[in-house]
């Protein structure tokens, strides 16, 4: 590396002192800082990542060996049926596994932790547009956490109808014993998250489009911005729908409304259902939200990985406008491809046709960004940094999710392998093996800006090599259980004799799984021991071009100490006419060079 | 230490094929077809696997080979100050769009044959679910469903062989799916609604049924088995079935008589 | 929505995309959230309407197609009246501003209003959206009998168990009796062993027509004189509350108060708001504000014209 600070900025002097006035509580708790927002979102969604992760420890315990003792836990849980999981109770697990995983840790971690901080600090705001709303959108996870939360310990214990929760097993309170207060508090709490998720998503749309620096034009955006952009836009379109299901449910459940069951359905000697609903209804419009919503926890993280891959690689982005356009591209064909979670539920088989053919489509976009992340580090200077493994294994962990989900896109194969391991194999690529190992690289990569000091990149690469060589021991085999036929959600897959002999795979499966868990305590310790010990960072550690690392190392109040002006964009490594492999967004351009000046005038309110 | 790290990507494709390529040996692979249709099905699924295996292969052998050959140990030369191609741009969408389109149009047929093209013959059988077993019904003597003289019958489906079979799949109370592995039929039971399912089995044998979509904590034991068998052997125990139905009917009229 | 300005530091310069403040940037992108909530309920009638069976005509579900229009008309016009304290206000005439953000208010307020009178009639007629008061009945079947004689035998054991009946339960007691006699039971027994089919049908429909007639659209356009139907039994005795029967009434129900209640909560929030701005100067500094209010009670007017057509005239 070159040892050239940035530019213009040298001085760190008032750095992270800046916040003003005011009690701990309005500036650390109640805070209306964009940066505090954003550090508290990363807090409260590492800490059910964590829940989430025990959880799936548990999943794994039953499906490795059913109905034995769980060790320490189990004691304490169910002394009464002697230290097993009972089956309702594996329901539950999964349940709410995946709730927490997806709604309390992927999507605020990537919208509310990543989009809260970098988002003002890339495009050169000194807040968002809307703090108080931010700061609202935060506090609105709190009712979601303590409901989910609560739904624990009430009768019932947990949610148990999978966190797609169809009817009727959802709506009518006697078919399951988590349908009744549990999947009340359920909806709850994932209304409340909709709301969160809503606010912040407005403000973002407001800031991007309203609050860039001189200069910094929609195509000088970094692509985490244009992610986070679209993202919010996938978010302000797809979460109302949910939101409305959600109350449908509700009125079903509470006041005996008819939408999505049908007429007289009994179900465990239930009272009959009034209505004449449909319980497809339920899927569709659970499916029109949560398809764009697996994009949601995506493109953040594409974004990501395209500005560290840059920046490690010390090469331009390849194709940035392509790549721009297929984040677009994906949103939108996102909104047509909801079907496909669907191809064997009743549906009209001719709309399943359809549905396949715009989900084929949608593979396209994803394939144009994996081979420009190809082409961004052929022929470049790759420093393999913490952050870079991480953005690499985004990539080469993306490519395995994504191909997976051709099969399933092909309706035959699809008749096979829906609701079977194979599907669990290709989400926990996507979602674990690509935007959790994207999340952990953008920890690494961000962390010096956040709190002023580096993390431990020795220990970082222990705990890469660890996570990549476990997860891919733990989810690769599934693949291959998915082949065979084997169901999810299942509490005793063993009850089929053709199953029996998958024993050992699960078994190997439950080690691997315990130890990419128990792996995560270098992480931990890495993190906190780095807040407070780590060494200083300065503005700009890894020489990046990025505006936000123009500013000080954590930033002050209001970001900036300068008013920021952009002359380029946000990807110009390496360009021979300047001495340094990197050329800052904010570097004015040499006297007499023609094409890099703001484009637009200043304008102010 | 830059090599470690190129050759750990490498190590996904090599795992990745050997892992796929060491299943059969394991038995552990897609189960055992007895179908007519499930030909078309099996093949698009090896079809699919060669292709995105492939794309696989070929993209993470190129991950690995840029780490290994421009990372900034052994790459002397600066970056490349490049932004993009367009030509390389109109390639990679070119190509796997074709592809793409390829696979969509190349599936179609096996899709209606499954779930669009329902045979023009009478259900041999009705199949139920509920909380948590297969109710089964046939047709008597009459051989009409929703008669007097139906055969029931729980989890226990016997059909017969080498002959196209319509069963009618519904549900009494919440989402169940009615998933024959060997005959690679999978199938939705949504109360309120009336499916079909349609297949040629062609072997003879005990195979298992399967829920495959939760419907509470029985799930997991909502196990049936469908037994294949000629038409004589069919014929022979629907008719048994029958005959014990009926003795137990009359048992039970006389007994309250 | 929320309109704080950062103030606390000094602003940076920008170059925002659109000519117009966040807070209406804010608004807009608000609403197109909104759009799309709606959508998803629009979406889910039209689903369950298309795919219902039979779906009662208004009148079968005493909806009135005339007061219908009339709100739809006063809303209409408190659109109209919130433009007119824009323009006020731009012209920096804070008072009439006021009066006509006033005049709006009341609008919207009789609009809730007549929204709950017409609730009114439903619940009046045992229209719920829930099944929890008892269902209403697809059909008039022995199931609907038996839970008519059901409610009639739990109003005669809690008249005959006074000692001393009033006149007024005296006379009660008559009118369960003489309900049992003259429909429930010919509608018993044709159903019944020994009845026949065509008969029990007729007879059943007769003692559901009896509790609650149902005005066939055919009728009404026969003649005006159709229209003065004989009202049916719940309707002369308000304290019977028999089960009524309307094919497709309980989706109708459900769909019904689901749009409408969603949209006059909308109203409410709307109100809400009105009543607030009554408390500011609504000089030309705030015309934004009032502005962006009035985006947002155009949005619930534009709902409503979507709303109308399709729940009472479709
Ligand atoms: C981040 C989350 C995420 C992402 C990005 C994706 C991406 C994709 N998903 Fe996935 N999906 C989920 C999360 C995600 N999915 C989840 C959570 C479920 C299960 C929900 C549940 O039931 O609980 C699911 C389920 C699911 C199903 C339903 C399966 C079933 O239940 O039966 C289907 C079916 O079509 C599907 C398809 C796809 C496709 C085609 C893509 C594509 O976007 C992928 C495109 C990418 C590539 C193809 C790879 C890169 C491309 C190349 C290297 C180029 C060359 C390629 C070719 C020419 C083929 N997904
Ligand atoms: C983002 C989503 C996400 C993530 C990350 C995971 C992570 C994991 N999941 Fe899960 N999973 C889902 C989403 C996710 N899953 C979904 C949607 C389902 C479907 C549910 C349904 O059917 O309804 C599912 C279902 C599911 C099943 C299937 C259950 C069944 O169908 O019967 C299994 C089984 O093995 C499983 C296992 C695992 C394992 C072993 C992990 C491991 O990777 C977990 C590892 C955990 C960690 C690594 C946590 C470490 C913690 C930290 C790093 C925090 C640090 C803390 C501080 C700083 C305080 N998951
Ligand atoms: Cu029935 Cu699962
Ligand atoms: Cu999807």
């Amino acid at each position: 590396m070159s040892s050239i600070d940035a530019g213009t900025h040298a001085a760190d002097a008032h750095a992270g002192e800046g916040h003003h006035g005011g009690g701990f509580i309005s500036t650390y708790v109640f805070s209306r800082d964009h940066k505090i927002i954003g550090i508290q979102f990363l807090f409260s969604t590492l800490v059910w990542f964590l829940v989430g992760g025990l959880l799936a420890l548990g999943v794994r315990w039953q499906v490795a060996w059913p109905w034995s003792e769980m060790p320490v836990v189990g004691k304490m849980l169910f002394s009464a049926e002697g230290g097993q999981i009972s089956p309702e109770f594996y329901t539950m697990l999964f349940t709410m596994h995946a709730t927490i995983m997806i709604f309390f840790v992927i999507i605020p971690i990537l919208a509310g932790a990543f989009g809260n901080y970098l988002i003002p600090l890339m495009i050169g705001a000194d807040d968002m547009a809307f703090p108080t709303l931010n700061m609202l959108s935060y506090w609105f996870m709190w009712p979601a956490f303590a409901v989910i939360g609560t739904s624990f310990f009430v009768e019932g214990g947990g949610a148990q109808a999978g966190w797609t929760s169809y009817p009727p097993l959802s709506v009518v309170q006697e078919a399951a014993p988590g349908s009744h207060l549990p999947q009340t508090l359920w909806l709850i709490g994932i209304t409340f998250v909709g709301v969160s998720s809503m606010m912040g998503s407005i403000n973002y749309m407001t800031t991007i489009i309203q609050m860039r620096a001189p200069g910094m034009t929609m195509f000088r955006l970094p692509m985490t911005i244009w992610a986070m952009f679209i993202t919010a836009i996938l978010q302000a379109f797809a979460l109302p729908v949910l939101t409305a299901a959600g109350f449908i449910q509700l009125t079903d459940r509470m006041i005996g409304t008819g939408f999505l069951l049908p007429e007289y359905l009994v179900v465990n000697n239930s009272d009959p259902a009034s209505g004449g609903g449909q319980p497809l209804l339920w899927q569709h419009l659970f499916w029109f939200y949560s398809h764009p919503a697996v994009y949601i926890m995506i493109l953040p993280a594409m974004g990501m990985v395209s500005d560290m891959i840059s920046c490690f690689a010390r090469k331009p982005l390849f194709g940035y406008k392509p790549m721009v356009y297929s984040i677009a591209g994906i949103a939108g064909l996102g909104f047509i491809v909801w079907g496909h979670h669907m191809f064997v539920s009743g549906m009209n088989p001719a709309l399943g046709m359809t549905f396949m053919v715009s989900t084929m489509l949608i593979a396209l976009p994803s394939a144009i960004k994996v081979f420009n992340w190809l082409g961004t580090i052929w022929g470049g200077n790759l420093q393999f940094t913490t952050p870079m493994l991480f953005a690499l294994s985004f990539v080469s962990m993306f490519i395995i999710g994504g191909l997976s989900g051709i099969f399933m896109a092909a309706t035959p194969v699809d008749i096979f392998i829906h609701d079977t391991y194979f599907i669990v194999a290709h989400f926990h690529y996507v979602l674990f093996s690509g935007t959790a190992m994207a999340v952990f690289g953008a920890i690494y990569f961000w962390f010096p800006k956040m709190f002023g000091r580096m993390m431990n990149d020795s220990w970082g690469k222990v705990h890469f090599f660890l996570t990549f060589v476990l997860l891919n021991c733990v989810f690769f085999p599934m693949h291959i259980l998915g082949a065979v036929g084997f169901p999810r959600r299942l509490a005793d897959p063993y009850h089929y004799a053709t199953f029996r002999e998958l024993g050992p795979l699960n078994e190997f499966i439950t080690y691997c799984a315990l130890a990419l868990v128990a792996c995560q305590a270098i992480f931990v310790v890495n993190f906190f021991v780095s807040i407070f010990f780590g060494p200083k960072a300065g503005r700009n550690p890894w020489h990046a071009n990025g505006l936000e690392w123009a500013a000080p190392s954590p930033p002050g109040h209001g970001n900036f100490d300068f008013q920021p002006l952009i002359y380029r964009g946000p990807y110009e490594y390496g360009d021979p006419s300047v001495d340094a492999d990197y050329y800052p967004q904010t570097q004015p351009p040499p006297p007499g060079h023609p094409e890099t000046r703001p484009e637009a005038a200043p304008v102010t309110y | 230490m830059n090599k470690v790290w190129s050759l750990l990507f490498l190590a996904v494709p090599v795992f990745g094929v050997a892992t796929f390529v060491a299943a059969p040996y394991f038995n552990h692979w897609l189960p055992r077809d007895v179908s007519e249709h499930g030909r078309m099905i099996d093949h698009l699924f090896m079809f699919i696997l060669w292709l995105t295996g492939f794309v696989f292969v070929g993209t993470e052998v190129a991950i690995f080979w840029f780490m290994w050959r421009y990372n900034d140990r052994v790459n002397r030369e600066p970056a490349r100050f490049m932004h993009g191609s367009h030509s390389l741009e109109l390639v990679w969408t070119i190509l796997p769009a074709a592809i793409l389109l390829f696979i969509a149009i190349y599936q179609m047929d096996a899709w209606a044959g499954s779930k669009m093209r329902r045979p023009d013959i009478a259900p041999t059988a009705e199949v139920t679910g509920r909380q948590f077993e297969w109710r089964l019904r046939y047709p008597g003597p009459d051989g009409v469903l929703d008669t007097a003289d139906d055969i029931h019958h729980v989890n226990d489906l016997h059909l017969p062989v080498g002959e196209e079979v319509l069963l009618v799949v519904k549900s009494e109370d919440v989402l169940h799916s009615f998933f024959l592995p060997n005959l690679r039929i999978k199938q939705d039971v949504v109360p309120g609604m009336k499916q079909y399912v349609w297949f040629k089995a062609n072997e003879t044998g005990q195979f298992d049924i399967v829920c495959a979509e939760l419907c509470g904590w029985g799930h997991y034991k909502m196990k049936g088995q469908v037994t294949l068998e000629s038409r004589e052997e069919f014929d022979a125990w629907l008719a048994q079935q029958y005959e014990q139905e009926q003795a137990t009917l009359e048992q039970t009229t006389t007994d309250e008589g | 929505m929320s309109h704080d300005e950062h103030s606390a530091h000094p602003g940076f310069d920008y170059q925002p995309a659109l000519p117009i403040p966040n807070g209406k940037v804010c608004v807009w992108l608000f609403l197109s959230t909104e759009i799309m909530f709606f959508a998803a309920l629009i979406g889910t009638y039209i689903v369950l309407r298309f795919g219902a069976l039979v779906w009662p005509h208004p009148s079968q579900v005493h909806l009135s197609e005339p007061i219908g229009a009339m709100n739809t008309f006063i809303l209409i016009c408190s659109s109209v009246t919130v433009v007119l304290a824009l323009e006020m206000s731009k012209k920096n005439n804070a008072a009439a501003a006021k009066g006509w953000i006033l005049l709006t208010l009341i609008l919207g307020s009789l609009f809730v209003g007549v929204k709950g009178y017409e609730y009114n009639a439903k619940f009046s007629h045992r229209i719920y959206p829930a099944a929890g008061p008892g269902p209403i009945y697809e059909k008039a079947d022995i199931y609907y009998a038996a839970a008519v004689r059901t409610r009639l035998n739990e109003l005669q054991t809690a008249l005959q168990a006074q000692a001393e009946p009033s006149e007024q339960q005296q006379h009660r007691i008559e009118v369960v009796q003489s309900i049992l006699t003259n429909y429930v039971e010919p509608a018993e027994q044709a159903a019944g062993e020994n009845g026949n089919a065509v008969e029990a049908e007729q007879e059943l429909e007769e003692l559901a027509n009896a509790v609650m007639p149902l005005h066939h659209a055919a009728h009404d356009t026969q003649g005006a004189e159709a229209e003065v139907h004989h009202a049916g039994l719940n309707d002369e005795h308000s304290w019977l509350k028999l089960p009524i029967r309307i094919p497709g009434g309980n989706m109708w129900a459900s769909t019904y108060f689901l749009l409408t209640g969603f949209h006059a909560i909308h109203v409410i929030v709307g109100l809400i708001v009105f009543a607030i701005l009554l408390f500011m100067r609504l000089d030309a500094t705030k015309a934004g504000v009032v502005e962006n209010v009035g985006l947002y009670w155009h949005f619930v007017d534009l709902v409503w014209i979507f709303l109308f057509p399709l729940l009472y005239l479709f």
